[in-house]
C-alpha cells in the first residue's frame, strides 16, 4: 500500500517535470532565439534555425546604426524618462502613504479608498483628452507630459499605504519628535532610509514599466530625435531594414537586455513586490 | 496636548498634496476633457469646435468597425484569460504542495515570469520576425515537414488572432503564478490539518478552503487583467500592419481609438467618444465585480 503510494507520488513528480521542462520552452525559447539570432548574421538566419550564439554582433551593430537609425539616441531617452519617472513616482507616493498611515485626518479612510478605485478603473483611456490638454499647454513633444503625471500614481500610493502599515515605527516617530525633528525631516532622514527595500521594489516597477511604455509617447511625441525606444522598435520593422535580420534582432535585443540584466539581479526585490502588491492582510 | 494632535495630524493634508493637486491635474481634468471632447467635433487642425450632442455616439454605434473592435477585444481577453488562470492555479497548487516537494520552485516562478517584463513593441516585433514567411517558424515547419510548403501566418485571421491570444498569455501567466501563490501561502495551514483529520480530499480541501480563501485574490487578478485587456494595444498594432489586419482580425478598442486619432483630420472627438465608451464600459465591469463579489464575502 505505501509502496504503491509512493510509486504514484513518483510518477505524477516526473509527469509534473515534463509538464514544467515544456512549459519553461515555451516560455525561453522566444527570447532565446532573439538573443541568438542578434549575434548571427542575415545569412545565416535564412540558411536555418540555430541555438548557439555565432559571431557577428559588431556586424549587426554597424548595419543597424548605419542607417540613419540613432539608437544610443533612442535609448538615453528612454533612460531619461524612466529615470526621471521612477524617482518622482517613488518620492511622491512614499510621501502620500506616508501621510496616510501615519497620520489621523478626516477624510484619509475616504482617499485611501479613492486611491484603490483609481487603480481599478482604466485612467489610460483618456489619453486624448490628455493629448489635446497638453497641446493646449505647448506641451505635446515634450518629455514633461511624460515625466510630471507619475507624481500622482495611484498603484504607486496603493503600494506604499500596504508596504508602509509594515514597517512605520511609531517608537522612531516620537524619537524624532523629542529631538525636535519637523514632519517633514523625520519623513526624510528616518523613515525614507527605513523604507529603502520598498522604494528600490517601486522603484524598479516604476522603472520598467516607463522603459517599456510605448502607447504614451507614440502620441504624445513627435520629432524624431526624441523618440523613445519603443518607438524606434517601430522603426526597425520598416523598409530601411527590410531583409536584415541580424540587425533587427540585435535592435530588438538592446531594447530587452537591460530589463533582463535588472532581473537577474533584482528578481527576488521584483518577485515579492508582486506578491505585495496584490495581498492585503 | 490635545490642541497639539490635532494640528499634528493636519500635516497628512500636506504629505498628500502634491499626489492630489498632480492628480487633478494629470489625472481627473483629462478624464474631464476627454468627456467633454467626446460631445464635440473638435480636430487637430482646427483652433474652432462645436457642440455636437450625442452624434459622435450615434456614429460610433453606427459603426461596424467599433462592434468588432469591442468584440475583438473581448474575445482575445477572455481567451488568453482562461488559460492564464488555469495554468496559474494549477502550477500554485503543485508548487505549494508539500506531497510533492517539488524542487527549484523559486527558479521555475522566476523563469515563467521573465516575459512579463520585456518591452511589448519588442516581443511585437519578436513575433512578427519568427512568424514571418522567411522566418524561423516557416523554417522548422518546413523542414521537420510539419508543412508541406511555407506558411503566411500573419495573413492568416485566426492564426494571426491566435498568436495575440498566445502573446498575451505568454506575457502574463508567471505574474498570476506569483500573485496566487502569495495568497496560497497566506493561508493557515491549520485549515488544512483539521480538514484532513475530518477525511477530507484534495478536491475537496481545494474547492472548500483554497478557492474560497482566494477571492479577494482572484478578484484582483481579474479586474486588473481586465482593464489591461480592454487597453490592449502594443502588441496587436505592432504585429502587423496597425489597422487591425488581416481582416480586423486583431482590431482593438485602443487601435480603433488611435486610428481616429490619426487619420488625415485627425478627428479628436470621435476618437475621445471611443475612449468614453470603452473606459465606462470597463470601469462599470470591473467596479461592478468588484462590490458585487467583495459585499457577498462580508
Amino acid at each position: 500500500m505505501t509502496k504503491n503510494y509512493n510509486f504514484n507520488t513518483k510518477a505524477i513528480r516526473v509527469l509534473i517535470y515534463i509538464f514544467l521542462g515544456i512549459l519553461l520552452l515555451v516560455t525561453i525559447l522566444p527570447i532565446w532565439l532573439l538573443l541568438v539570432n542578434a549575434t548571427r548574421s542575415t545569412s545565416e538566419i535564412q540558411q536555418g534555425v540555430g541555438f548557439l550564439p555565432s559571431t557577428h554582433i559588431v556586424e549587426n551593430y554597424e548595419i543597424l546604426t548605419g542607417r540613419g537609425l540613432d539608437l544610443v539616441r533612442g535609448f538615453l531617452n528612454s533612460l531619461f524618462i524612466a529615470v526621471s519617472v521612477t524617482v518622482l513616482t517613488v518620492y511622491f507616493a512614499f510621501l502620500a502613504s506616508y501621510g496616510i498611515v501615519v497620520y489621523n485626518f478626516r477624510g484619509k479612510k475616504l482617499f485611501a479608498g479613492f486611491v484603490v478605485v483609481l487603480v481599478l478603473i482604466p485612467l489610460q483611456l483618456s489619453i486624448i483628452g490628455f493629448f489635446q490638454y497638453m497641446s493646449r499647454l505647448g506641451l505635446t513633444d515634450n518629455y514633461a507630459a511624460l515625466i510630471l503625471p507619475s507624481i500622482a500614481s495611484a498603484f504607486a500610493v496603493f503600494f506604499g499605504i500596504q508596504y508602509f502599515q509594515s514597517v512605520v515605527i511609531q517608537d522612531l516617530i516620537d524619537a524624532g519628535r523629542v529631538d525636535g525633528a519637523s514632519e517633514i525631516g523625520i519623513f526624510h532622514r528616518i523613515m525614507m532610509p527605513l523604507a529603502m527595500p520598498g522604494a528600490v521594489t517601486l522603484g524598479i516597477f516604476a522603472f520598467i514599466a516607463s522603459w517599456n511604455n510605448f502607447f504614451n509617447p507614440f502620441i504624445l511625441l513627435s520629432s524624431i530625435e526624441k523618440y523613445t525606444l519603443p518607438m524606434l522598435v517601430q522603426t526597425l520593422r520598416g523598409d530601411v531594414y527590410r531583409t536584415e535580420y541580424g540587425a533587427i534582432y540585435l535592435g530588438l535585443a538592446i531594447t530587452i537586455v537591460p530589463v533582463i540584466l535588472i532581473y537577474i539581479f533584482l528578481s527576488r526585490y521584483i518577485i515579492n513586490g508582486i506578491a505585495m502588491g496584490s495581498v492585503k492582510e | 496636548m490635545g490642541v497639539l494632535k490635532f494640528k499634528r495630524d493636519h500635516y497628512g493634508y500636506l504629505f498628500i498634496a502634491p499626489f492630489v493637486i498632480a492628480f487633478l491635474i494629470f489625472g481627473l481634468y483629462p478624464v474631464y476633457n476627454t468627456f467633454y471632447l467626446s460631445f464635440t467635433d473638435t480636430t487637430l487642425m482646427s483652433s474652432e469646435a462645436t457642440w455636437v450632442g450625442l452624434q459622435n455616439f450615434e456614429r460610433l454605434f453606427a459603426d461596424d468597425v467599433f462592434t468588432t473592435a469591442v468584440l475583438n477585444t473581448w474575445k482575445i481577453w477572455i481567451l488568453n484569460f482562461i488559460p492564464q488562470i488555469g495554468i496559474a492555479l494549477l502550477l500554485s497548487i503543485w508548487f505549494t504542495n508539500t506531497r510533492l516537494k517539488l524542487r527549484g520552485v523559486g527558479a521555475w516562478r522566476a523563469l515563467y515570469f521573465l516575459p512579463n517584463l520585456l518591452m511589448p513593441a519588442a516581443i511585437a516585433a519578436l513575433f512578427f520576425s519568427l512568424f514571418s514567411f522567411y522566418g524561423p517558424v516557416n523554417q522548422f515547419m518546413v523542414r521537420s515537414g510539419f508543412l508541406p510548403e511555407a506558411k503566411h501566418y500573419l495573413q492568416d485571421p485566426t492564426i494571426t488572432r491566435g498568436l495575440v491570444v498566445f502573446i498575451q498569455w505568454w506575457m502574463w501567466f508567471g505574474q498570476t503564478v506569483i500573485i496566487i501563490m502569495a495568497g496560497m501561502t497566506a493561508i493557515s495551514i491549520s485549515l488544512y490539518e483539521s480538514a484532513m483529520v475530518d477525511g477530507a480530499n484534495a478536491w475537496q480541501m481545494f474547492t472548500r478552503i483554497t478557492l474560497p480563501l482566494l477571492k479577494p485574490i482572484l478578484i484582483f487578478i481579474f479586474i486588473t487583467s481586465l482593464v489591461g485587456g480592454m487597453q490592449m494595444f502594443d502588441i496587436p498594432y505592432l504585429l502587423t500592419d496597425g489597422r487591425g489586419s488581416p481582416g480586423g482580425s486583431i482590431m482593438t478598442n485602443n487601435i480603433l481609438m488611435y486610428l481616429k486619432f490619426s487619420s488625415t483630420r485627425g478627428h479628436i472627438g470621435a476618437a475621445a467618444t471611443v475612449g468614453v465608451v470603452v473606459f465606462i464600459m470597463t470601469t462599470i465591469v470591473a467596479l461592478g465585480i468588484y462590490f458585487v463579489l467583495r459585499d457577498r464575502n462580508k
